[in-house]
């Protein structure tokens, strides 16, 4: 069976005076119909790249340096911004991170979720359009929305204009929705009520989601599987019960480890060492190597392989080669180690 | 519920409109009779020279320039108030029949100038953000940039020396060929180089800040937002960024209105166009105060009411500014 989004090999890199800044580097990975994934890593480690180079929304200094994007079994990668347009809202389509920006202030939200109905059927009655609209609002859990038709993004707060971005990324029933980050930006118990709405939503409509987040609290409640990026690269990817209770790239660990709920009461909050490292000039081997306190010597010179550990379980450290020396993480449910 | 009246605001602004306008009378009455030179040169001319003591002093008598400056402006305000602007020392007609022909002609030049400017700018800014950074963007800015390094009057001369001299295409100077002063195409023909110069001396600065603006505006996250729905760079340039910038070009455009007024003083004179720039700087230096009074005020005038024009279009314009009554009625609906 044709995976509905399929990355093979992708590198995106930025033109930047200093340099050529690596912000993805050799990510493969599937997406299937249906199905949500997560992408978890720190600030800066390409998450937001990586969904925004699948729509070709990055600026201009931003380009594909390799690999393939095939959405359907067709490959996009090549296409240009004339051809993405006939996809962008029916074939995928993004919620973004801060709802207070993403709205464009001086139209209305009925008209702008209107608008991304009429994108792909210009031909809509009027009266039908209004109708779909005021569905869609329903649908995202907008109340009153004929009242609210007409009211601007100001007059919402910033859950609302979440609610508001969702309708209309939802509004051509895209395949796959690309979540970037959609409750960073909002206070912690209207976070929860959106990550509830999506899961709803994704449930009822079968929308295939990629969600974006740094936090693997939030993921945990919406993932199916999840990929941890480090780097611009995937270090380790599986299902949600995998990566949660069977990690085994020394950088999730670190991340969960700094999980507060991971804490006992009293502890300090664990933090990961150092700093990620710049992405112009990286040096050879495993990005993570000089963070990780399980570094091996030859994390310093070679970059680890993807090792197989289940059929839908893989990480990319060489703690999982045969002569690697054994050790114990530091968390997880039932260890192998 | 404490919802503002709009006509107390309006109020306002016409109080500070007027209040403006006095303090502006005020000064430059003072300043142009602190000035030095002999205000009875431009009335009586050469004889000034050759006249008595005593016929000067009946002469400045009679003129009312004897009394005390605060005197004078006390009679002056009066006057002016009942309509009477007094008469012109050097054409000794009233001041209001001396300018009013005058004004036309530059309200023309400048007027339709601006309407030019107004339009070519936000063509060529559209045009220019459409095709950033491509060559026809580059092309544009620097042809822009060269032009408006360019003194107005060496332009005038040189487009007089191709069109006029060389080429005599088009009139170096006047509003009309002689005895052809109701002849409207022959107006036109007149008007063509000089408002080419209006339009060509203001057109850039302002093309470029619509290109700034946009580009600024298509960076804009929600922009992506737009993109990602699936819109075209057509409707995202018009439909959602455009829409944005136009508020600030209007309010914007409302402030230079004086600013574009004014640069036509300089060409009125190289043209020889009989407009009120040409007067103004005579009125001045003859110190025909009369004269100089009224062309000050309503100069003054039009700046100050561009200005409040600017202002109330912010104000207004905005949804965000104005939808706020809306909001406060919808409350007070569902409460009662």
């Amino acid at each position: 069976m044709a995976e509905l989004l399929e990355i093979k090999n992708l590198s995106v890199s930025f033109d930047t005076p200093q340099g050529e800044l690596q912000a993805v580097r050799d990510v493969s990975f599937s997406l299937h119909a249906g199905e949500v994934l997560a992408l978890v890593g720190e600030s800066g480690c390409g998450k937001s790249v990586l969904c925004k180079s699948i729509m070709k929304l990055l600026h201009k200094n931003a380009r594909i340096t390799g690999g393939s994007i095939l959405v359907d079994g067709i490959d996009i990668t090549n296409y240009r911004q004339r051809d993405m347009e006939r996809l962008r809202g029916r074939l995928f389509s993004m919620v973004f991170q801060d709802p207070m920006v993403s709205l464009n202030p001086t139209i209305s939200i009925g008209e702008q979720i209107a608008e991304a109905v009429r994108v792909h059927h210009p031909k809509m009655e009027r009266e039908a359009v209004h109708q779909r609209v005021i569905e869609l609002m329903e649908l995202v859990g907008i109340t009153e929305p004929e009242q609210r038709y007409g009211q601007y993004p100001y007059h919402f707060s910033g859950g609302m204009r979440q609610r508001s971005v969702m309708a209309i990324a939802l509004a051509s029933n895209p395949k796959i929705l690309l979540a970037d980050e959609p409750t960073t930006s909002l206070d912690v118990t209207i976070q929860a009520q959106i990550l509830d709405l999506l899961r709803d939503i994704q449930r009822k409509l079968g929308t295939a989601t990629i969600f974006v987040s740094h936090d693997l609290g939030v993921v945990a409640r919406v993932a199916d599987r999840i990929a941890v990026m480090y780097a611009g690269k995937i270090v380790e990817i599986g299902t949600a019960e995998e990566i949660f209770y069977d990690p085994r790239h020394p950088y999730t660990w670190v991340l969960m480890r700094s999980l507060p709920s991971f804490a006992g009461e009293g502890e300090e909050l664990y933090t990961i060492p150092g700093i990620p490292p710049t992405m112009i000039d990286l040096p050879p081997g495993d990005a993570f190597a000089s963070r990780n306190e399980y570094a091996l010597a030859i994390d310093y010179e070679e970059m680890p392989p993807m090792f197989q550990i289940s059929d839908t379980h893989y990480a990319a450290t060489w703690l999982l080669d045969e002569r690697a020396p054994k050790v114990t993480p530091p968390m997880g449910g039932d260890f192998h180690g | 519920m404490n919802r503002k009246n709009p006509y107390i605001d309006y109020g306002k602004k016409i109080l500070i409109f007027l209040l403006s306008v006095l303090i502006l009378s005020v000064v430059v009455f003072y300043v142009a009779r602190l000035a030095p030179g002999d205000p009875l040169v431009s009335y009586y001319g050469d004889r000034v020279e050759k006249m008595s003591m005593a016929e000067r002093q009946w002469a400045e008598e009679n003129l009312g320039l004897n009394d005390p400056i605060h005197v004078q402006y006390i009679r002056w305000l009066q006057n002016a108030l009942k309509g009477n602007f007094g008469i012109s020392f050097k054409y000794k007609t009233d001041v209001l029949e001396v300018i009013g022909g005058r004004l036309v002609n530059t309200l023309v030049l400048g007027g339709v100038g601006f309407v030019l400017i107004f339009v070519l700018a936000l063509g060529l800014g559209i045009l220019c953000a459409w095709h950033e950074e491509k060559w026809l963007d580059k092309l544009i800015c620097k042809v822009g940039t060269i032009i408006s390094c360019i003194p107005e009057f060496w332009l005038s001369l040189v487009l007089i020396l191709i069109f006029a001299i060389h080429l005599r295409w088009l009139p170096s100077s006047g509003a009309y060929s002689i005895g052809k002063a109701t002849d409207i195409p022959d107006r036109i023909l007149h008007l063509i180089l000089p408002m080419t110069i209006v339009v060509l001396n203001h057109l850039w600065y302002y093309a470029y800040m619509i290109r700034n603006k946009l580009l600024e505006e298509v960076r804009a996250e929600y922009v992506l937002l737009a993109k990602s729905k699936g819109l075209d760079k057509k409707s995202i340039l018009f439909r959602h960024c455009l829409r944005n910038i136009i508020p600030s070009y209007l309010s914007i455009m409302a402030i230079s209105v004086p600013h574009i007024l004014g640069g036509t003083y300089i060409i009125e004179t190289v043209f020889s166009y009989p407009g009120i720039g040409t007067l103004s700087y005579e009125s001045a230096r003859y110190q025909d105060y009369n004269l100089l009074m009224l062309l000050c005020i309503l100069s003054g005038a039009v700046v100050i009411l561009c200005n409040i024009i600017s202002q109330t279009i912010n104000e207004h314009i905005d949804p965000r500014m104005r939808e706020s009554e809306v909001i406060e009625t919808t409350e007070v609906t569902e409460i009662g």
